[in-house]
């Protein structure tokens, strides 16, 4: 083996104990902590006390703890999540739709944002001190700070109550009723809807990249491969792409980390703007206490970001050799 | 350390101390306008948090606002008797704004306190130790990482009444984890510089050579990250109230939020809308404002030539 392949092994190990250890705090998190799920279900009325035992063995919560742990690992590994409480439907049919609606809102807008951040990024960062650096900077300070729900509403109030441009709520109109991803994603209607918040997941993820992309060129303006470049007579443009090249390592990685963490979802994006997204649905299962659906949004959304971890550290490790990778991968 | 033998002009130079570290402190942050700016916001937002309760004209709940016929005034926009407009409840708002501040402070505070002295003493034992130590917290930053805060937060808040004292352990409990990386990295480089080999070639222990010797050379960053963890839990508590897991016994900003979207009066109750919300981007872009100043000083490696 070489010592990649080693780091490889290693890392994989890892993020599979990772993967363990994290059902395993769902777990305990969801059946430790008082409350039932059948509590509101019984506190209504609409039940007897046999038919709750068999609801509760059709769910094998008679079973002991440990068997009941041993069965949860079992299934929610192989991605078998069961049924949901409330909806009665296969969880997987409730949350699929949900994560499509959330990776079409996202994915791109993460795409959008570090390609235009984090050139801008590049650029003020080699005009230092200039105009467009402060504005930038504070721009993004202040859209990367504010909770992203406050900026929704900010946008909200603009553009759908007082210029009435855009719709301020939902996915599609109420009267639409599309079959098939393609009817739905395909319309003029959707587009109409997907404005809004498209522009301000864009504009909340836009500081890190730019910080990034700026602080990287900062980094490299004074090093000695400019110093060639510029003595070899090379433009500033084609200066700033060299610099800029050699700062995309932390960008790349950034943008593996981000990309695994949209697998949750904007929560509070989505409630603001109604979208029917994987995290609003965490939600509601929460407030509703419906456990296989929240136990198995849970876990997609951390393996995500294992898996997203996972190949930032490899990407790491692969390009940059400074990087050890032997031990620990520290620096 | 002789505070022993003259406790009281040890006790001077101290005070003297600290008088011209706040001193520089400020003349530093005079210099960088916006951060100067956030300064005010920042002072400005704990005197509210402080004093708001005892400035607010009438109580934020129990109060309501009526007309001169005695009916109930709902959403009224600013008036004489409502500085601030009413909510769809008949409450002041100016009241609920001033003394919502309370819960946002007292959580930011020591959400970002408890974040900065978590991070840091993970970050600071598992660069020091390194080897299995290292590893353990490591690993067990990498699973705070995994498990995504947001939803963990909110099942956590589902089977127990919020409180706020609740909600800051909750957050501090998942955000140590940014500053424990980035002190731990730093602590790596400045174990291995000469004075803390030459502590521990002294015979120093290493309980000594950590604290008194690899630490002060780290705590800036550490009290840079508090400063972020501080604007964290703020956003995180207005959030996670914003979506109905706050303390229900108090008003706070992110609540008055959640009940003017739940009402459904966003779209003519602005002034119901904008006190909380441009109090809550204020504070936390002030926050960073100020932190980014101490960060172009912090971060050695953005220090080129401008």
């Amino acid at each position: 083996m070489t010592q990649f392949q080693r780091f490889l092994a290693k890392r994989l190990a890892i993020s599979v104990l990772l993967t363990l250890v994290a059902v395993s705090v769902i777990f305990v998190v969801l059946r430790l902590l008082p409350g039932s799920p059948f509590e509101a279900l019984v506190t209504s009325g609409n039940l007897n006390q046999q038919q709750i035992n068999e609801i509760r063995s059709m769910y094998g919560l008679n079973q002991p703890l440990w068997q009941q742990y041993v069965s949860y690992m079992g299934s929610i590994l192989t991605f078998e999540f069961g049924y949901s409480i409330l909806r009665s439907q296969p969880v997987w049919s409730v949350l699929e739709p949900r994560l499509v609606n959330t990776l079409i809102l996202l994915v791109p807008a993460l795409v959008t944002t570090a390609v235009l951040s984090s050139s801008l990024g590049m650029y003020v960062g080699w005009n230092r001190g200039s105009f467009l650096e402060k504005f930038s900077i504070i721009s993004t300070t202040f859209l990367r700070s504010t909770p992203v729900f406050i900026t929704g509403i900010f946008f909200i109030i603009v553009f759908a109550y007082n210029l009435e441009l855009v719709p301020a709520f939902g996915m599609r109109s109420v009267t639409a009723s599309p079959e098939g991803y393609a009817e739905t994603f395909l319309s003029v209607d959707f587009a109409y809807h997907y404005v809004l918040p498209f522009t301000v997941a864009v504009l909340y993820y836009s500081g890190d990249f730019l910080l990034l992309a700026r602080n990287g060129v900062v980094e490299k303006r004074g090093s000695e491969f400019l110093k060639l470049h510029r003595a070899k007579g090379l433009s500033e443009m084609q200066q700033l792409a060299r610099a800029g090249r050699n700062s995309m390592l932390p960008i790349l990685t950034y943008f593996a980390l981000r990309l695994g963490m949209i697998f949750q979802g904007l929560i509070l994006l989505e409630v603001v703007f109604g979208w029917p997204g994987i995290g609003r649905e965490l939600v509601l299962a929460i407030q509703q206490q419906d456990y296989p659906l929240v136990q198995a949004a849970v876990f997609i959304m951390a393996l995500a970001v294992i898996i997203a971890n996972l190949a930032a550290d490899v990407l790491y490790a692969y390009f940059d050799p400074t990087v050890s990778t032997n031990g620990s991968g520290s620096a | 350390m002789s505070t022993e033998t003259k406790p009281k002009a040890e006790l001077y130079k101290r005070v003297d101390r600290i008088q011209s570290l706040v001193r520089d402190q400020f003349a530093f942050l005079r210099q960088d306008r916006l951060a100067f700016a956030g300064v005010l916001v920042v002072g400005a937002f704990v005197f509210t948090g402080v004093f708001g309760p005892l400035l607010a004209p009438h109580d934020p709940i129990e109060y309501t606002v009526r007309d001169q016929a005695g009916s109930i005034l709902r959403l009224s926009g600013p008036t004489g008797a409502a500085v601030l407009g009413t909510t769809a409840y008949g409450k002041d708002v100016l009241s609920q704004f001033l003394a919502g501040a309370r819960p946002t402070l007292i959580v930011g505070l020591f959400g970002g306190l408890g974040t900065g002295a978590i991070g840091f003493l993970v970050g600071l034992v598992s660069g020091y130790y390194g080897g299995w130590v290292d590893e353990v917290l490591m690993r067990l930053t990498d699973l705070t990482f995994s498990l995504p805060f947001m939803p963990m937060a909110l099942l956590l808040l589902t089977f127990v009444t919020p409180n706020i004292w609740l909600m800051t352990a909750i957050i501090a409990g998942f955000l140590w984890k940014m500053p424990a990386r980035v002190v731990r990295s730093e602590v790596l480089s400045v174990r291995e510089r000469t004075f803390v080999k030459s502590a521990r070639a002294s015979g120093a222990s290493d309980f000594r050579t950590m604290f008194y010797h690899v630490g002060p050379n780290v705590l800036p960053i550490g009290f840079l990250y508090t400063a972020y963890g501080v604007a964290w839990a703020i956003a995180a508590q207005a959030s996670l109230a914003f979506l109905g897991f706050g303390d229900p016994t108090m008003t706070s900003w992110g609540r008055m939020l959640r009940q003017v979207f739940e009402s459904g009066n966003m779209r003519i109750a602005w002034w119901w809308v904008f006190p909380p919300a441009i109090g809550i981007a204020a504070v936390t872009t002030s926050v960073f404002l100020i932190g980014r100043a101490y960060e172009e000083v912090i971060n050695p490696e953005i220090q080129t030539d401008q």
